[in-house]
């Protein structure tokens, strides 16, 4: 079966990064060694799709059985390297694959004037896949971290891929530190579960109880699981964490695409989805995460009502998705927690699986809005929307594929993200009313979650409309982009049109993925899922889904009569409150602000405070020694009298005092 | 096949006297590069050939090592490679070594840094004969300290290696070198004093008739409890400036900011270890109630010098001098480590000596690079250098990468275990020490952002600057290979280094 080939997956990518990195130049053949890299990368998407073929039919690599090499040991603890396949899996293998592919051939287009550093930029671009791959498939913690620290330096060498910038250096930088912040919490989790648990194998952390059973107080599991989730907050960006990912646009845009969609920033949600047997057995961090994933989505939202840089708006638009995948996995697990206690229920794993699905629905159309955005920057040269307009015209196929994905992150059936989205909602408000003390929250939750699609709704179109209609505000001679960057689009397209249709096609999405957990979470929840035809009348029959569709419609056209029909002008709003609070936005809430001066003053502050303290206080105690020793014995010279009776005066009352010492105290004897 | 490389390489080495020839053949080395005369190449290449055959067996004795039994008995029970010669034996002195698991990664990053940095000298034109010579007196001198068992020969081959360090930085280094040499001479001489006394002491009241390691590790469980305490406080102290650790390190800074950067690589990559070692070889299991009642003493020192070092790193303008305090950062790893007195934190601080061995050695060599090219290390008149040196630019960054901790790379391992231990053991107590995986990460990513990117500085002349040479590029690429091949595979080292540490829980009654 192909499943036992699945480590071949990361190998691929990882073989075409030593190729590029390794031959001499003239091997390269074209296009600085692209053609390995998407030959490479090609191989590990056909190899996906056998995988996940072999899950369709039932076939998972999950348990202790599954192949697997010693790592490290020492004494108590022993790490190893194996394969874990699950439809959790599946659905990153899909992601990664199809997107990374994607991407690699975008590429060629994309960067086809770079020169001579092309070569870098595709060796990165393999690694990053290949990391990538590896961190999906690790089938315990440790393998994962490792993937998840290499995922990181990846994102850290292409953010900053034109390092003469200034500002790339910097954002690379910075994305590399903040998302540390996040991996020294993720590290502490992980070393209190090696601690107590003995292990950081999936299969045995994933077992019913695990964490009480191995003499864990409830406090400390928490403890570790916030912890835990403290990785994901750095990696996917949530608040407060989150201001790493808008300042990450300095990197080329197809990295800006790899990192939205199909790589770094869905590691964090990946762990989350994948640590849920574990969640599930302590309520209080799930409902941290929810509540962190709610904050993120609504604050990420508003800063995109402002923002002017294309990429900006996309980014704070990932943010604020990823703060819904949050929300539907805190919600859902909460969900299943409740029910743990009080017996079986039907669609128990339904947040989190809507989680999953819009993680997987965001991958394509988020994908695609980056490389469109992309088609569109290289056509005009700029990334400032105030400069755009009236694109449509010349780039037909980017506008229309573009106002597919935002017709999909908005919400607007039968577009992907409506169905997802829907989901994730639909989550929290059960939650309101299965979550038990909890269920205050989540209400407010759930209504921060309508605000958030709405503004998603407004700020998205917002977008379109500028870039693509109305009068043509630079004279940039914009021109459609070559094919290798359209056809990347159009399959994207398709994939942002239908991806959401997986939730009513054969069993379902939900009741796929629901397998994933039920397997784990044990057997005493049964975690079924509802017949995808039922839940479709019951979507089409819930006033949730109403009041969701109705308020992204109302932002959808809220933009139009703005931006597009000029009935009310945005200057007006300049001044006042609202001018304000224009600024606070912009400002991005001085989050990032704070941050600057928090490192800059007090930690570099504290630096150089302690720089000094070294060089003088003990450093100059140092030197203060060295000058009293040398003075003193410019001092003591003085007693070399050169007359015997002193000295032998000085011997005698030397000798007496030693006798005293050793009478008084015994040397020896204590 | 491994099995196959053990007996292989176990055949080659049998019957030969591997330790005493690594220890002397750079000596004649050096003797041979003394009477040498002026040429250049032929300097150069004696000094290779005997500091490399060293490096052949010790990558023969890694292979060859047996590792996995653990054999019954004390401490040091069972040393390999065993050879013992009598030396006064009145004083019951003899000359006598042999290897173990905390041995061995120590004595292969030894002729290994000297190779490298004597290779990475090439150019050296100034007094070439001593400078060589110097060298390889000093791989005698590390190499004995790793393999010695008789703490008399011991502490003499642990003062030989001060002196050609001392003259190393004195007539090689930079504008301040007088002041910087005899600071590290008189305060690690102060420390050697302070040891002597103690590895006296221990000798006159164990009543013993030898000085060898083995025997007086033997006699050692009959001290009384104050001795031991007052007797590990000295040799802490001894070891612990060697170290260096928080407060007496500021003799480090100075010395490596004058030192050449061979120098450098051979302070910071191996006498530094020899505190490390010391702790860890005569300390801990001869003085093991000693050890466990000032173990909270070293972990705070050792904790208070990961993080201060490495907040003082952030505010160092020059590149050289927070390498050098990052060093001060890593070795408190190595101080936590031990104070754990556990296995897996024993264990870890030995291959976190190695680690740093090797990534440090890249990092004070880039320093060497960047100081020979741009005619600065200052951090504010650099910037964008990796325009004109794509080639270092990556170097330093893989360096960096591997020293901050990065997965893949051999700090990633060493580090991990040592979290582990420490968590193992004061619980919670961890999130202080943790912090310094930011901190490190902030001060070489920005100091790397400030000097290898961004626009092209114009405070400094770039016009002629040109990349690493072959001679620089070759060591590092060397370095960074192994540091990838030890980041992948840890458990190389790792499953070599358990046994030693075994043996000295026993000796001290842990776990």
């Amino acid at each position: 079966m192909m499943i036992d080939y699945a480590w071949l997956i990361p190998v691929f990518p990882i073989i075409g990064f030593l190729i590029i990195s390794l031959v001499p130049k003239k091997w390269l053949i074209w296009e600085g060694g692209a053609p390995y890299i998407i030959g490479m990368s090609t191989a590990s998407f056909v190899l996906s799709i056998l995988v996940i073929i072999d899950v369709l039919n039932g076939h998972t690599l999950t348990g202790p059985d599954s192949p697997r090499m010693t790592w490290l040991s020492a004494g108590s603890f022993e790490l190893t390297f194996g394969i874990w396949i699950d439809q959790l899996t599946a659905v990153m293998l899909l992601v990664v694959s199809l997107v990374g592919t994607l991407v690699v051939i975008y590429s060629v287009g994309y960067m086809h004037g770079e020169g001579e550093t092309k070569r870098r930029y595709y060796a990165e671009i393999a690694l990053f896949i290949g990391v990538m791959f590896g961190l999906v498939l690790a089938d315990n913690f440790v393998e994962m971290f490792i993937f998840w620290e290499l995922v990181g330096l990846c994102s850290y060498l292409l953010i900053g891929f034109w390092k003469h910038k200034p500002s790339a250096a910097s954002a690379a930088k910075r994305a590399f530190i903040v998302t540390r912040v996040g991996d020294i919490m993720l590290l502490s989790g992980l070393i209190i579960l090696l601690r107590y648990v003995g292990t950081l194998d999936f299969s045995e952390l994933f077992a019913e109880g695990s964490l009480e059973g191995s003499g864990m107080s409830s406090g400390m599991a928490t403890l570790s699981m916030i912890l835990l989730f403290g990785g994901a907050i750095g990696k996917s960006a949530q608040f407060p964490l989150h201001e790493w990912l808008p300042d990450a646009m300095e990197g080329p845009t197809t990295v800006s695409a790899l990192i939205h969609a199909a790589t770094m920033v869905k590691a964090g949600v990946y762990l989350v989805a994948r640590s849920y047997p574990m969640l599930v057995q302590t309520p209080d961090a799930l409902a941290f995460i929810a509540i962190i994933g709610g904050i993120t989505a609504l604050i990420a939202a508003t800063n995109a009502l402002v923002a002017v840089d294309i990429k900006r708006v996309l980014a704070y638009s990932t943010i604020s998705q990823l703060g819904y995948m949050m929300l539907a996995l805190g919600a859902g697990g909460l969900i299943i927690t409740g029910l743990m206690h009080d017996g079986g229920h039907d669609g128990l794993g339904a947040g989190y699986s809507s989680g999953i699905f819009h993680m997987m629905n965001h991958a394509f159309f988020k994908a695609l809005l980056f490389l469109a955005a992309g088609s569109v920057i290289h056509a005009v040269g700029t990334n400032d929307m105030l400069k755009m307009g009236g694109l449509g015209k010349t780039m037909k196929i980017t506008s229309i594929t573009m106002l597919i994905g935002s017709l999909s992150i908005a919400g607007i059936p039968p577009f992907s993200g409506f169905w997802s989205k829907d989901e994730v909602l639909a989550s929290t408000f059960h939650a309101f009313e299965d979550a038990g003390s909890y269920s205050t929250v989540f209400l407010i939750l759930w209504i921060m979650g309508v605000a958030t699609a709405f503004m998603t709704a407004f700020y998205m179109f917002r977008m379109w409309f500028m870039t693509f209609t109305g009068k043509q505000r630079s004279d940039a001679h914009a021109h459609e982009s070559p094919v290798s960057m359209t056809v990347p689009l159009m399959i994207l397209a398709s994939l942002a049109a239908v991806s959401g249709f997986a939730f009513f096609i054969g069993r379902g999405f939900f009741s796929f993925m629901s397998d994933s957990i039920s397997s784990t979470i044990g057997s005493s929840v049964a975690v079924e899922a509802i017949h995808p035809l039922e839940s479709l009348g019951e979507i089409f029959t819930s006033p949730l889904t109403y009041a969701s569709l109705i308020v992204s419609a109302v932002g959808l056209f809220t933009a139009y009569s703005i931006y597009y029909k000029g009935a009310f002008s945005v200057s007006r709003l300049a001044s006042g409150v609202t001018g304000k609070l224009q600024k606070l936005l912009a400002e991005r809430y001085y989050i990032s602000w704070f941050y600057d001066a928090f490192a800059y003053n007090i930690i570099y502050g504290i630096s150089l405070v302690a720089d000094i303290f070294d060089r003088y206080v003990i450093d100059g105690a140092i030197n203060g020694m060295a000058w009293l020793s040398s003075k003193s014995g410019a001092f003591i010279r003085r007693s070399q009298t050169g007359q015997v009776q002193n000295y032998v005066a000085a011997i005698v009352i030397g000798g007496c005092l030693l006798l005293l010492f050793l009478i008084v105290f015994e040397w020896g004897e204590w | 096949m491994l099995e196959g490389a053990q007996s292989f390489a176990q055949d080659l080495l049998s019957g030969l006297p591997v330790l005493s020839i690594m220890i002397f053949l750079p000596l004649i080395g050096a003797i041979l590069v003394f009477l040498a005369g002026r040429s250049m190449s032929i300097i150069r290449v004696i000094s290779l050939i005997f500091s490399g055959i060293p490096l052949i067996f010790a990558v023969l004795l890694i292979f060859a090592f047996s590792w996995g039994a653990i054999p019954d008995g004390e401490a040091f029970a069972d040393p390999q490679f065993y050879e013992e010669y009598e030396w006064i034996p009145s004083l019951g002195v003899s000359f006598a070594v042999g290897i173990d698991g905390i041995s061995l990664p120590l004595l292969f990053i030894t002729p290994l840094l000297t190779f490298v940095s004597i290779l990475f000298s090439w150019d050296v034109d100034r007094r070439p004969r001593e400078y060589f010579g110097l060298i390889l007196l000093m791989q005698v001198g590390v190499t004995g300290v790793f393999v010695l068992l008789d703490y008399l020969v011991f502490y003499i081959f642990w003062e030989i290696v001060l002196i050609p360090m001392y003259f190393l930085i004195g007539i090689w280094g930079g504008p301040n070198k007088d002041y910087a040499s005899i600071k590290f001479f008189i305060y690690t001489h102060v420390a050697s004093l302070v040891m002597l006394l103690a590895i006296m002491a221990i000798y006159f009241n164990a009543g013993a008739t030898t000085f060898n390691m083995m025997e007086l590790g033997d006699a050692a469980s009959g001290f009384t409890r104050g001795f031991q305490i007052i007797a590990f406080g000295a040799l802490l102290f001894g070891f612990g400036v060697k170290m260096p650790m928080v407060p007496f390190h500021t003799w480090l800074p100075d010395a490596h900011v004058e030192a050449p950067t061979a120098g450098s690589v051979l302070l910071a990559g191996l006498l530094l270890k020899m505190g490390g070692y010391g702790l860890i070889r005569v300390a801990i299991p001869t003085l093991p109630e000693g050890a466990s009642y000032l173990a909270p003493l070293m972990a705070v020192i050792g904790i208070v010098s990961i993080l201060y070092a490495a907040v003082v790193c952030l505010a160092q303008k020059d590149l050289k001098k927070m390498v050098a305090y990052s060093s001060v950062s890593h070795m408190g790893f190595v101080m936590v480590g031990f104070a754990t007195l556990s296995y897996v934190g024993i264990v870890a601080g030995v291959f976190v000596m190695f680690a740093h061995g090797l990534v440090t050695a890249v990092l004070f060599m880039t320093c060497g690079v960047v100081q020979h090219h741009c005619g600065t290390r200052m951090i504010p008149k650099l910037g964008g250098i990796s325009e004109k040196m794509p080639k270092l630019a990556t170097y330093m960054t893989a360096g960096f990468l591997a020293s901050l901790g990065l997965p893949g790379l051999v700090m990633f391992a060493a580090e991990f275990m040592t979290f582990w231990a420490i968590f193992n053991n004061w619980g919670l107590w961890l999130l202080v020490p943790i912090l310094s995986v930011a901190i490190t990460a902030g001060y070489y990513l920005w100091a790397l952002q400030r000097s290898m990117f961004g626009p092209l500085t114009d405070k400094i002349e770039t016009e002629n600057i040109h990349d690493a040479n072959w001679y620089e590029s070759a060591p590092m690429a060397i370095l960074i290979a192994l540091i990838a091949l030890f980041g992948i595979l840890p458990a190389i080292m790792i499953d070599r280094i358990g046994d030693a540490v075994t043996i000295i829980l026993r000796a001290i009654g842990g776990g």
